[in-house]
């Protein structure tokens, strides 16, 4: 028990610590406002919040300590997009770790138990605070100017959200929960260092948070595209960057409901055990409606980024989308049959015939979405005049290719022989990190080092050291989720600390590939702190400002001033 | 090219690999052995081999109709159809015999059933793939099909 009460001060002191650093930040922001609505006065303003609209547009979206006080989209944008990268780096190393563990075919490096926290850590922070953040965030830093908003007045609630985000991987981060990222009851009901960890309940506690944060973030989104846009803009002609986000926080609010009440139901659980265990009722039902949020996640995870390749290949290419109305359509139609598939993680479970079938459809279904959004996207570049191969457009080709790649794999698995063979195996973690990697990792690095010239104040990053990042990052992931596919599909499980010797070359070279896309990552955090170094010596406009996509009929405007564009490399 | 066209044969593309897949798929869907979930209290099944499998943490128990049991191993006969009764004792768990293409999860409270015919004699690996705590990755053992 003395574990329990030294672990449990650990939590206060750093509860304590935290709370010294949010006051202080309170403290700041208090007297920043002070100061805000002094000048407002003396420029003859009454109202501070009319003040700061008017002189919105004058103000410098740059990254510094100013994004977390102030509470213009923006900075709340900046201030996701920022936690995001921070988290990418915890989670990968976690990740990177649990790869260089698996060396041995028995745990040596790592306990296992070891080995299970960092699983339920990279899963879990990878996907609500990496790619779930970097969504939310190029959102809010960029529908601003994509929909010429007449107002900003939503950044208390913005803010907040922000925080309840930040404070609930906090507490995930201090659970070393063991659960997975699927939570699956009778497993995270176990209070036990070797089930689901002995502080499970506060990783529980911690994702009601994440949850909290992301529900009221995606409500403000959808308000602020519905109510806040320019007047004389329609839906139609919208780019289609603000309809991947608007179907983002529309799939948002439809599925995270089930699961929010699961995790209510869950926490309940731990001091009177009545719903998801065995004797009382059904321990199947949490893993329904965890799925039932747990599959649009996964669009969630992407949609942002598809909106995302169809700007970036507009600005790169200058020309327009192939098809407008075919790309809102196959974002449109992905974003509807995403709420009807869950079911295909739980083929095996004992669905039945019936059911299994009804999945395995749907599921097949989505490949219609995806071959329009694919096809669009090839249309486009095929249409195109000229392809400047700059580093966000060799992220954006190799998404493309990633996703094809990942695509096929994924739609295989809706064959159940073909599941039941490779559920539960590396087969599948291959398919989801080619599409990870390629499309929401890749398409987040292309967007920052194409506003990078903005949010640095000016700034340019170093195009050598950035190709380099993309080649290392792009033939690492490809070495480690090849080598788990082919590993998977002779019977490599999962999530398992140890394994078969006989698995030992797809390990290995999973291995390299992590340690590959490791080093890349260096190479950026190098970039990024030598970029910083050099004086501003560029514009500081940001190309995506301007939406490439708008509705049929409207003229392109495409600004062609896009810094790292090496001549030579014309296609 | 002009836009019609392309939009023309890359709406042809999608068909042709969709009706393709949906074809090469349909070949096996009757095919396959799937688990279903059962009746705890028995099984109907009265022809072949039919043994209880009870996940635990962290090992597999198989036990046969003569009440024996092993841990972590079992032996059927070849060109004998096989019924695996799933089941799970405390967490979820996920039986899974890869060159028979059989997988099925044992779920504590629910009873399932998989049935598969081993055409070969040997041995065969199998493990559990969800995961259920830290020794997940010692719940795997091998199956010996005899004559």
């Amino acid at each position: 028990m003395s574990d329990y009460v030294n672990f449990m001060i650990t939590v206060a002191v750093i509860l304590s610590a935290v709370s010294i650093a949010m006051f202080g930040l309170y403290y700041m922001l208090a007297s920043r406002r002070n100061a805000i609505s002094k000048t407002a006065h003396q420029n003859g303003y009454d109202d501070v919040k009319q003040y700061r609209r008017d002189t919105a547009s004058s103000r410098r979206s740059i990254i510094s300590w100013d994004i977390f006080l102030d509470d213009d989209a923006r900075s709340i944008g900046l201030r996701y997009l920022i936690t995001s990268i921070l988290f990418f780096f915890i989670a990968g190393t976690f990740g990177l770790t649990m790869r260089l563990s698996l060396t041995y075919s028995t745990p040596s490096l790592l306990t296992p138990d070891a080995y299970n926290v960092l699983l339920t850590q990279h899963a879990t922070l990878m996907i609500y605070m990496w790619a779930v953040g970097s969504a939310i965030g190029l959102g809010y830093f960029l529908l601003p100017s994509h929909l010429k908003l007449w107002r900003d007045t939503r950044g208390t609630y913005a803010s907040t959200a922000y925080w309840l985000w930040l404070f609930g991987a906090g507490l995930f981060l201090l659970s070393r929960a063991s659960f997975r990222w699927y939570l699956y009851p009778p497993l995270s009901l176990q209070l036990t260092p070797n089930g689901g960890g002995l502080y499970a309940w506060l990783g529980v506690l911690g994702m009601i948070f994440i949850f909290m944060g992301i529900m009221v973030a995606s409500v403000n989104i959808l308000q602020i595209i519905l109510f806040d846009r320019d007047k004389t803009m329609k839906m139609g002609e919208m780019s289609l960057f603000s309809w991947s986000i608007f179907f983002t926080v529309l799939m948002i609010i439809v599925s995270a409901p089930p699961v929010m009440v699961g995790l209510g139901m869950l926490f309940y659980d731990y001091f009177n055990p009545v719903f998801f265990t065995a004797a009382n009722g059904q321990v199947l039902l949490f893993a329904i409606l965890f799925w039932w949020w747990g599959h649009p996640i996964v669009y969630i995870a992407v949609i942002p980024f598809f909106g995302l390749i169809y700007e970036l290949i507009a600005k790169f290419t200058d020309a327009k989308v192939f098809s407008y109305r075919s790309g809102v359509f196959g974002l449109g139609l992905l974003t509807a049959l995403s709420m009807s598939v869950f079911g295909h993680h739980l083929l095996n479970s004992g669905l039945g015939y019936d059911w299994v079938l009804l999945f395995e459809t749907t599921s097949f279904a989505v490949v219609i979405p995806s071959a329009i959004t694919v096809f669009n996207w090839i249309a486009t570049l095929w249409k195109a005049n000229k392809i400047r191969m700059t580093t966000p457009m060799l992220f954006v080709i190799n998404a493309i290719i990633d996703f094809i790649i990942g695509g096929i794999t994924g739609v295989m698995q809706v064959n159940q022989g073909l599941n039941q063979l490779v559920h539960g195996t590396y087969w599948v973690t291959g398919h989801f990190h080619f599409i990870f990697m390629g499309v929401t990792t890749g398409i987040t690095f292309a967007a920052f080092y194409t506003i990078f010239p903005t949010i640095s104040g000016g700034r340019t990053y170093n195009v050598i050291l950035a190709r380099a990042h993309f080649y290392l990052t792009a033939i690492g992931s490809l070495i480690m989720s090849f080598a788990w596919s082919v590993g998977g599909f002779i019977g490599m499980p999962r999530a398992v600390a140890g394994y078969f010797p006989w698995f030992q070359p797809y390990q290995d070279a999973s291995i390299l590939g992590g340690v590959i896309i490791g080093i890349g990552q260096l190479v950026f955090l190098y970039n990024m702190a030598v970029s910083w170094l050099h004086s501003p010596s560029t514009s500081e406009d940001n190309v995506l400002d301007i939406p490439a996509n708008v509705g049929p009929g409207k003229p392109k405007s495409i600004d062609k001033s896009v810094p790292d564009v090496p001549s030579e490399s014309v296609l | 090219m002009n836009k019609q066209r392309l939009e023309m044969y890359f709406m042809i593309a999608v068909l042709v690999i969709l009706v393709g897949s949906a074809v090469a798929n349909y070949g096996t869907i009757s095919k396959i052995s799937e688990s279903i979930s059962h009746d705890p209290s028995g099984t109907n099944v009265t022809d072949g081999t039919v043994i209880h499998v009870i996940g635990h943490q962290w090992a597999w128990t198989f036990v046969y109709s003569n009440n024996t049991s092993t841990v972590n191993a079992f032996t059927v006969t070849v060109n004998e159809k096989v019924t695996l009764l799933v089941n799970s004792t405390d967490v979820i768990h996920d039986l899974y015999i890869p060159q028979m293409d059989v997988q099925s999860y044992a779920v504590p409270g629910q009873t399932n059933e998989i049935q598969f015919t081993p055409t070969q004699t040997g041995s065969f690996f199998f493990e559990c793939v969800e995961y259920c705590g830290e020794y997940h990755y010692e719940m795997r053992g091998y199956m010996t099909v005899v004559n």
